[in-house]
């Protein structure tokens, strides 16, 4: 099989290369039409993320498959790009090293953030449509199949991508869901309008949230994101009611001064009756009194303590890469023995083939000089002949296969070929 | 085969599944959960069988020991474990419930072995009294779990550390729900077995059988357990900040003591409550299960 992966990604192109190159959905399927027209007895896959733009190509032999070159002018002329601005941007993998490339990048170690969790799902989609655009066939379904594989497995044995890595992630996921079972009856109250405010709000929606509230010195802004999130409007006067009765609060003001001291904390406290309060403070400088974390039952992470948390996880996940490595190598080589081993089938089949036409001719002259035997006889005769042959086969298909594991075994393969005369 | 089993059996079982709950904390393992749920429905099942081969061989009504009623208590305990970590397979909740188990069983060794005379008043009083009692200490022994793990959760949140790797816990929420709830359990049960308790010596002394004085140090434990699990059940629902996680691991971790120390009490003094320990011979299995234990 004449495997390779034409491309480029975050390792070995600049942004705007990549945005030249990138292909929407649409796109895509454009772009697998037209190399089926142009090659059209290889298969294809086109990878196209933020990070990333690959074409996987794969065919039966060298004549069929495009090359490098050819690829690569093939992308340029989609883009109507000049192919020799774009060709050094391109990298390269063919045969072992494009398995194990495309092993590691859907198992995420190939990533910018290194084991995210949304990488399978793009190579899953991007096989997918090229199933859809039929460029996809049996030499691509094996390789891809055994990547969603080699992916889960090394989501299964190590931890790479257990540990969340964005600060939003990692306040819902590793505090908020820890001090709350569930978010439907949360009362969650949002402090101002900033971006990460609204896309942790987003996880907490994702777990059920929806009872949120938010207050905004400018009312206009507040009603803005109320509008865009679908929570409800509170006045800025309304602060300390609006603290009593929450859960949860995410505050994100440019405020240069707290906007909750400990003291206005203190005089409400006993309203709260003690409830778990979980403050996520995301604005710089904070909006929340650091004594009040102290409170009893009131948990406030600043943003300094988020990221601390995820600094740490990117540490253990990549304690986790050497572990995850040697899956990707266990497999590659495990995938590639199994790709050799299939190119010595024909062999095998012809020289079965060979030896089947020998015994039946031989049996025939058997049976002709002893017509006495009866058919249970003849039965056992014929098994024994079977035996025999196979007995006589196993061990040079043992040796094919002990070859196979370090690369296409072309001398035994030939040598075969020459002593029992096979032909193609 | 029944016969064969003893208490080492399922006391073994369990040891393994808590080892291997521990061992969460420094190793990745695929196939522990399996193994786990193995030994601790293994351990349950030799349980059933011990408890069932007691019931069907004891002289008196089956079992109506203070015995019976630790190992029934450890039972209800270690279904539940086995129940919790079906549903919730990454939370470490075996890591403090299962040794509450081991030390039920093994508080069981010092328990009395003899059960109760075969009558129909003392068996149904005294069936409805033992069955509230080791109610009470599922209760306050589950409490006290979720008490802990509540405080080790609750620091944790505290310093702002993410979950430790092994040792994932169930949330704030569910585990102050939990505790507050095994709170007022205990307390509407250890009210009950009182009362059934009452009825039942006074069922002995009218049929002037064995029964023990109202000023028995038995009673007066009772009277004072009783009291305190009223007042924590009352001041956790009615006292609202008391219904906040901690001060109910408090009152649950305060409660756990004091089971304790009223079971130690009735194992060391000498007490009329059920029969005089010395007065009986115990039965020849539960010789052996002592033994093995």
């Amino acid at each position: 099989m004449q495997l390779q992966m034409v491309g480029c990604s975050h390792h070995t192109a600049a942004v705007e290369v990549r945005e030249r190159l990138a292909f929407s959905p649409t796109q895509i399927g454009l772009a697998l039409e037209r190399f089926r027209t142009q090659f059209p007895r290889a298969e294809a896959v086109l990878l196209s993320t933020c990070n990333r733009v690959e074409v996987y190509t794969a065919a039966e032999s060298a004549a069929e498959a495009p090359n490098h070159q050819q690829v690569a002018k093939f992308l340029a002329d989609f883009h109507g790009l000049d192919f020799s601005a774009v060709f050094n941007d391109l990298q390269e993998h063919s045969h072992r090293d494009a398995v194990r490339h495309l092993f590691t990048v859907a198992a995420s170690l190939d990533s910018m953030v290194l084991g995210e969790p949304q990488i399978v799902a793009q190579v899953k989609q991007a096989y997918q449509l090229a199933q859809d655009y039929h460029s996809a066939g049996p030499l691509t379904n094996h390789i891809f199949q055994t990547a969603f594989r080699v992916a889960k497995r090394v989501a299964h044995e190590t931890t790479i991508n257990e540990r969340r890595i964005s600060i939003p992630s990692v306040a819902v996921a590793d505090f908020a869901k820890c001090i709350f079972e569930q978010f439907e009856d949360k009362n969650v109250l949002v402090i101002g309008a900033g971006d990460m405010g609204e896309e942790t709000l987003r996880y907490l929606q994702a777990e059920g949230a929806w009872n949120i509230t938010v207050t905004n010195r400018s009312f206009d802004r507040a009603e803005e994101l109320g509008k865009r999130l679908g929570a409800r409007v509170a006045n800025w006067d309304q602060l300390d009611a609006l603290l009593v009765a929450a859960d949860m609060v995410v505050t994100t003001t440019g405020a240069t001064q707290p906007i909750v001291t400990l003291e206005q904390f203190l005089a409400i406290e006993t309203r709260r009756d003690q409830r778990p309060l979980f403050v996520l403070d995301l604005a710089i400088p904070r909006d929340f009194d650091p004594a009040i974390g102290e409170r009893s039952g009131v948990f406030l992470y600043s943003i300094d303590d988020l990221q601390t948390v995820c600094a740490r996880n990117r540490r253990q996940r990549d304690k986790e890469l050497p572990a995850a490595l040697i899956i990707i190598d266990e497999e590659t080589d495990r995938f590639m023995s199994a790709q050799h081993h299939r190119s010595t089938n024909p062999v095998i089949q012809r020289l079965r083939g060979n030896w089947q036409d020998v015994r039946e001719q031989e049996l025939k002259r058997l049976f002709n000089k002893l017509p006495n035997l009866g058919e249970a006889e003849r039965e056992e005769v014929r098994q024994s002949f079977e035996r025999y042959g196979n007995k006589l086969l196993h061990l040079p298909l043992e040796s094919l296969r002990d070859e196979s594991r370090h690369g296409t075994p072309h001398g035994l393969i030939e040598a075969l070929k020459r002593l029992f005369q096979l032909k193609d | 085969m029944i016969t064969g089993i003893t208490t080492f059996c399922f006391f073994a079982s369990y040891t393994v599944a808590l080892a291997l709950e521990i061992s969460r904390l420094w190793l990745r393992s695929n196939i522990r959960g399996l193994v786990m749920i193995f030994f601790a429905a293994a351990g349950l099942f030799a349980q059933t069988l011990f408890l069932f081969h007691r019931a069907s061989t004891a002289e008196g009504i089956p079992l109506s020991s203070p015995y019976d009623w630790f190992l029934m208590a450890a039972w209800v305990l270690a279904a539940l474990y086995l129940y919790l970590s079906l549903y919730h397979r990454e939370q470490a909740i075996g890591v403090f419930l299962l040794p509450m188990v081991l030390a039920i069983v093994g508080a069981a060794r010092f328990a009395r072995q003899e059960p109760l005379e075969r009558d129909p008043a003392i068996q149904l009083w005294g069936t409805i009294h033992g069955v509230f009692q080791l109610a009470v200490i599922v209760a306050v022994a589950f409490g006290f779990a979720a008490g802990i793990m509540y405080l080790v959760q609750a620091r944790r949140l505290k310093r702002k550390l993410p979950p430790t790797q092994g040792l994932r816990l169930p949330s704030l929420e569910w585990l102050a729900r939990a505790s507050g709830r095994a709170l007022i359990v205990a307390a509407v049960m250890s009210g009950l077995g009182f009362l059934s308790g009452v009825i039942l010596n006074a069922v002995n002394h009218a049929s002037d059988r064995e029964h023990f004085s109202w000023n028995d140090p038995i009673v007066w434990r009772s009277a004072l357990m009783l009291a305190w699990f009223v007042v924590a059940a009352l001041f956790s629902v009615y006292y609202k900040p008391a219904r906040q996680g901690r001060k109910v691991a408090y009152l649950t971790s305060a409660s756990f003591a004091l089971l304790v120390i009223s079971l130690t009490l009735s194992l060391l003094l000498k007490s009329e409550h059920g029969g005089r320990q010395s007065d009986a011979k115990p039965p020849s299995n539960a010789l052996r299960n002592s033994e093995a234990l």
